[in-house]
């Protein structure tokens, strides 16, 4: 019945034959994995079923539980959809049967009323009355308004007609089940992860164009699910991948074949595609299996999308002909911070001030910042603080690794009176005011100038740093977070010609 | 309040009373144009000519700079709509859903101009000639507090698209019976029938933009679920997503955002450009530009300031505009003298007595030099002065600056011709725009101190090839003949030109010939050009020379501006001009309550009691009053000056008034009460005390260290 989604044989044979016969009121269908394949097989199920020809008539309503936000949302789309009714913008936009005077859409007893009267409704003209099946799909159920949880799940007892409703979502059902036993318990599916060989046979079956090449398309999605499906079982995120690479990996083909074409334009050659050669398919998988894992390093968490990353990853023309080397692939992640290089010099110190005050603990402020101490001892504290932590049976998590703390606003400033006491003296244009006489005078003037604070509202709202504390408490020093990396911040440290290591409590 | 306007002050009821200030209606105060600082030499419509004369230069500097700025952007704005016309029609084949375009636009320094214009450009009426695309967009834009919650945002989108203007026109809906406003199937339902109504094609369709400002205040977990929404129904809403955001990176975009959702977004960058380049363009197209004549030349402080303030504080372009507006407005409100910047008044005016302080000015402004020789002529000298001669003097002086002033500009787009030359040959050039700032550049060559590079440049020359040669004076002579004042350059070039060999004859005594000649006159030119803007007479009317940017009004220290403020209030508050003894040491009592509040607590230890801090200001109220009382009695106008704000007016009117002694020493006992607890609630306002439970009738310092 369906072939487009090989490993759900097994289920689409149990929910068919269940919704056809005698389906239980309420199921549930878990997937972690591939939600997104798992609505499209029901679909498909409750497709062939509806319009199969038999004595039962089967009508099904999808609904998105995010999309369907509020409680009127749910209804009248279930409603609109069991009846098949499309708004119209000339008549106003009007719900199904609102000629009638009835509103389904404001109450849950309204909606029932309304799934009586589609029953009825699609049940005319049959031989029995009310010979209808309602099936009612609700996508991301886990997302579903609390309120509307319990009433759903028991909508077949409370509508009395034959109706069945099917939760799928991505969280078992124990944990989002209403407490308390309000909801009956369901009629579990549990999806299994599909399997490579699955994928494979599915992405396969997708292509479409330039049947010549399919053999070397096959080849080239098995190669990809080897390397990437350790990583992601989704068969969506493996076919994105598999778009944005392929082009790149069939060009070399199509260019050679088209300069063949153009050589014997004048012999008549039957054929517009010559399958590659089978040494053509390994010098190619040679030359492309390093990008995969690159491609997968980029595209799953999307920090390109694929249309660019498969034009900024293009083989330069005529690959084929070149001595083999690998391709060089072109890698986003330098782009990433190119753009915080143009933040004003003031800005760039705040961020490294954040971050130095996010990462050290505050006893330590006097001891890294403080003026006086003479470089011997600075060194012996480091000496002396390693081999204490080999000691202790619980070893201390490294503030790095458990993320940033945050930090009042004067912590912060007075850290940035430090930094800029050391790195920035020189270059300012007023460095030889005379108004100053007090060593240090002039950075504490710097640090309580109004662009100060004007930079930490900025950044705030550029969400370079976090502010932790409300935005309307006027009681006591703001506190803020660092929202920039330590690579971010190991940049700006570069920048600004600041020894970043002396700065951190723990080594890093 | 019940009591009408007059409000019951006795009412224990009440915790506050508010009483509105009522403006003098009877006197119209003309609003008054701030006085020079010299405004003994002023006359007395000069103020309102000088302000006249601001109005004139700044327009004239703020639409160049208006100009360059629209430059700067065009291209990323091109490229924007282009790309919003081709969201849905460039999409990578094999793709398994599809995805939601999203445009994501960096914009740090240049803010709403960039954004109005991109506005402007995407929704251009229809029959536009100059419009690249035929489809039509349709644009709605949202703000951060649309979007506080989820039917909120979506009734903002769908509202903003179905309530527009368009042939369909306007259905009535019964809100109980159809489609929820916020319903995104509402949109879609429009737009079905908007384009079977318009019978668009899949080609010809309108794309249905939302415009999210500054979208890193937009709640995440509402933007997620927006996104999800509006990327279950596309393609068949033609939906994009256009995102302003000024922050440098989009690294937040991975981090406050789920993977889940950023997998059904197409996240396309779009980044203005940003930097010191920026600045540095901007100055040299208004202020070092052949084809542009400022009114008024900023000096070297002033770019030093600006360029230290764009690369250290806040590289905003409205910054930029604003430090410009105020060097402007700072130039014409110091010196009368700037009223002459555009012409000069006529005779009549200038004859008025009123007049003659300005006129001496001048007249001992212009004919300075003359001091030096001997004294008998120099009264001569005064004597022929009439104000005819004067102002003919004046004529002459402004186009002596002009043409010395755009003598300059010529000189540096020269310079900066051939050092470009020089870096296209391939050589090392003088590093401008790479390791040297243009801007220090800019301060270089107003402070005339370029010969090194000057001379680096002729010794350069020397060493050119015959082809290069022909090279730079082709460039030369391209560069001087849009410029029809440099004739004498134009010739030189020219002559140079007919006396260089062709090819084939490259006699190396020619080549020689040329450059040297080149070389020096190089040297000689600039030299000549690039003379100090100081040397003309009254240079100060057309250039801010040496004058310091008034750096202390844009960025204060605000520690240190409180505590000044507190410490010297005089200094702040406008002064009675009759007092002249400025420097004299201001007594205690002289002070504003808070201030004198402010000078018990900086002698107080880590706690202050309030009561011994209140007893001690009512000595001081003491000392006050009796000096008051005795300076009224002497019938000078001292006392004004030892009144701090307006509170002072009931002791003023106190004296005469005093019936009996004991209800007066009742009254004068609440004044000082009253006064006391607004001068401290001031100060724990300024936030210099800190209320503990810890002791009583105590308040905690909290500032220390202040040297006064």
């Amino acid at each position: 019945m369906d072939t487009t989604h090989p490993g759900y044989e097994d289920f689409t044979t149990h929910f068919s034959t269940l919704i056809s016969t005698m389906p239980p009121p309420f199921m549930y269908i878990n997937d972690a994995d591939a939600i997104q394949t798992t609505i499209a097989v029901i679909d498909n199920v409750l497709n062939h079923l509806s319009s199969a020809p038999g004595p039962s008539k089967i009508s099904y309503a999808r609904a998105d539980a995010i999309a369907c936000f509020s409680a009127r949302l749910l209804y009248e789309s279930i409603i609109n959809s069991l009846a098949s009714w499309t708004p119209q913008w000339e008549d106003g936009a009007v719900n199904w049967g609102a000629d009638n005077g009835v509103k389904w859409n404001d109450t849950f007893d309204g909606f029932v009323h309304g799934l009586r009267a589609v029953h009825a409704y699609l049940g005319k003209g049959k031989e029995k009355e009310g010979d209808v099946r309602l099936v009612i799909v609700v996508e991301r159920a886990e997302r579903l308004i609390p309120e509307l949880m319990v009433p759903l799940t028991r909508l077949g007892e409370l509508a009395r007609v034959d109706l069945c409703v099917v939760f799928v979502s991505e969280a078992p059902w124990e944990t989002i089940r209403p407490p308390l036993g309000t909801s009956p318990d369901p009629y579990f599916f549990d999806i299994p992860p599909p399997t490579k060989e699955d994928i494979v046979k599915h992405l396969i079956s997708k292509y479409s164009s330039h049947p010549p090449l399919k053999p070397l398309y096959t080849h080239f999605i098995t190669t990809l699910c080897d390397v990437c499906y350790p990583f992601t079982h989704d068969p969506h995120e493996l076919a994105y991948i598999a778009a944005a690479r392929w082009p790149g990996f069939v060009k070399p083909v199509v260019d050679a074949n088209k300069r063949d074409m153009d050589l014997d334009a004048d012999s008549d050659s039957g054929e517009a595609f010559q399958p590659p050669s089978e040494e053509t398919r390994m010098r190619l998988s040679r030359l492309f299996n390093p990008s995969l894992s690159l491609a997968l390093d980029a595209l799953y968490p999307r920090l390109q999308n694929a249309t660019d990353w498969a034009k900024a990853n293009e083989p330069p023309p005529n690959l084929l002909d070149n001595p083999p080397t690998n391709i060089k692939t072109a890698l986003p992640s330098g782009e990433k911070e190119a753009g915080i290089t143009s933040l004003p010099r003031l800005s760039k110190f705040i961020l490294l001030a954040s971050f130095l005050a996010s990462t050290n603990p505050p006893k330590s402020d006097l001891r890294i910042f403080g003026r006086g101490l003479d470089e011997k001892k600075k060194r012996k504290r480091r000496a002396s603080g390693k081999p204490t932590k080999t000691k202790g049976g619980v070893t201390k998590v490294a503030q790095r690794l458990l993320g940033p703390t945050s930090f009042t606003l004067d912590r912060m400033l007075a850290i940035l009176g430090a930094l800029l006491e050391e790195n920035d003296v020189d270059s300012r244009i007023h460095r030889h005011a005379s108004e100053f006489s007090i060593p240090g005078e002039e950075t504490d003037m710097e640090i309580s100038r109004v662009g100060v604070y004007a930079a930490v509202v900025e950044l705030t709202s550029m969400r370079l740093l976090t502010r932790t504390s409300a935005v309307d408490r006027l009681d006591g020093p703001p506190t803020f977070r660092a929202a920039v990396g330590y690579e971010m911040t190991l940049c700006l440290a570069k920048e600004l010609d600041v020894s970043l290591g002396d700065l951190f409590w723990e080594v890093m | 309040m019940p009591g009408g306007d007059a409000p019951n002050l006795d009412d224990i009821s009440q915790t506050t009373f508010y009483i509105p200030y009522k403006p003098d209606v009877s006197k119209p105060t003309r609003s008054r144009l701030p006085e020079s600082q010299y405004q003994e030499r002023d006359f007395t419509e000069g103020p309102d000519l000088r302000l006249a004369a601001y109005r004139k230069a700044w327009t004239k500097c703020f639409d160049r700079l208006q100009t360059i700025i629209h430059n700067l952007q065009t291209p990323v704005v091109a490229a924007v709509v282009e790309e919003v016309h081709r969201s849905y029609t460039d999409i990578l084949p094999g793709l398994p859903y599809p995805e939601l375009p999203v445009i994501c636009i960096t914009d740090p320094i240049f803010g709403s101009s960039f954004l109005t214009e991109l506005t402007n450009q995407l929704e251009l009426p229809e029959d536009t000639p100059d419009s690249l695309f035929s489809q039509k967009t349709f644009v709605t834009h949202l703000h951060p507090p649309d979007c506080g919650n989820i039917s909120s945002a979506m009734k903002s989108i769908v509202n903003g698209f179905v309530e527009r203007e368009t042939t369909l026109g306007k259905v009535k809906r019964k809100p109980a019976t159809s489609l929820a406003n916020y319903d995104i199937t509402l949109l879609s339902t429009w737009y079905k029938a908007l384009c079977e109504a318009e019978d668009f094609d899949a080609e010809s369709r309108p794309n249905l933009v939302v415009f999210l400002h500054e979208f890193e205040q937009f709640d995440p977990i509402v933007m997620q679920d927006v996104f999800y929404i509006c990327s279950t129904r596309i393609p068949d809403l033609p939906l994009v997503f256009i995102l302003s955001t000024s922050s440098p990176t989009t690294s937040w975009l991975h981090t406050s955002y789920s993977r889940a959702t950023l997998a059904r977004l197409r996240v396309r960058r779009f980044a203005l450009p940003s930097g010191a380049k920026i600045l540095e363009d901007i100055i040299l197209k208004t202020f070092f530009d052949v084809e542009f004549e400022p009114d008024v030349m900023i000096g070297p402080a002033n770019i030093q300031y600006l360029q230290d303030y764009f690369t250290r504080y806040d590289s905003s372009l409205d910054k930029v505009l604003t430090i410009l507006q105020l060097i402007h407005l700072k130039h014409f409100s110091s010196d009368p003298l700037t009223v002459l910047i555009h012409a000069t008044p006529g005779v009549t005016s200038l004859s008025r007595p009123t007049s003659f302080n300005f006129i001496d000015s001048l007249a001992e402004r212009l004919y300075a030099p003359s001091t030096q020789t001997p004294s008998e002529t120099h009264a001569e000298d005064w004597r022929s002065i009439t104000i005819p001669s004067l102002i003919k003097s004046i004529d002459e002086a402004r186009t002596s600056f002009r043409s010395r002033a755009r003598g300059i500009r010529v000189a540096f787009g020269f310079i900066n011709l051939v050092q470009c030359f020089m870096v296209l040959q391939g050589y090392k050039g003088l590093g401008w725009g790479q390791q040297i700032s243009l801007c220090d550049v800019f301060v270089d060559i107003l402070e005339g101190s370029l010969e090194k590079d000057i001379k680096y440049l002729s010794i350069m020359v020397r060493k050119l090839r015959v082809e290069q040669l022909r090279g730079l004076l082709e460039e030369i002579q391209l560069y001087f003949t849009n410029i029809p004042t440099e004739e004498e350059a134009q010739a030189q070039i020219a002559s140079l030109q007919s006396i260089l060999p062709n090819d084939d004859v490259s006699l190396s005594e020619l080549r020689g010939q040329v450059a040297t000649g080149l070389s020096d006159w190089l040297i000689g030119y600039l030299n000549s050009r690039l003379t100090p803007l100081e040397e003309s007479p009254l240079w100060d009317i057309w250039y801010t020379g040496l004058t310091p940017f008034p750096s202390e009004l844009l960025n204060p220290s605000v520690r240190a501006s409180i505590l000044s403020g507190l410490l010297r209030p005089h200094d702040f508050a406008e002064r009675d001009n009759e007092s002249e003894e400025e420097d004299r040491e201001v007594g205690l009592w002289e002070l504003p309550d808070t201030s004198i509040l402010f000078k018990r607590y900086l002698d107080s230890g880590k706690m202050i009691n309030v009561y011994d801090w209140f007893e001690s200001f009512k000595t001081v109220l003491e000392t006050q009053a009796e000096k008051g009382k005795s300076s009224s009695g002497r019938g000078t106008p001292k006392k004004q000056k030892g009144k701090g704000k307006g509170k002072q007016k009931a002791v003023e009117s106190e004296p005469g008034e005093w019936e009996g002694e004991e209800e007066e020493e009742e009254k004068w006992k609440l004044e000082v009460q009253a006064r006391f607890m607004r001068a401290m609630q001031e100060l724990d306002y300024l936030g210099f005390l800190k209320h503990t439970g810890r002791k009583a009738d105590h308040v905690l310092r909290l500032v220390f260290d202040v040297n006064d």
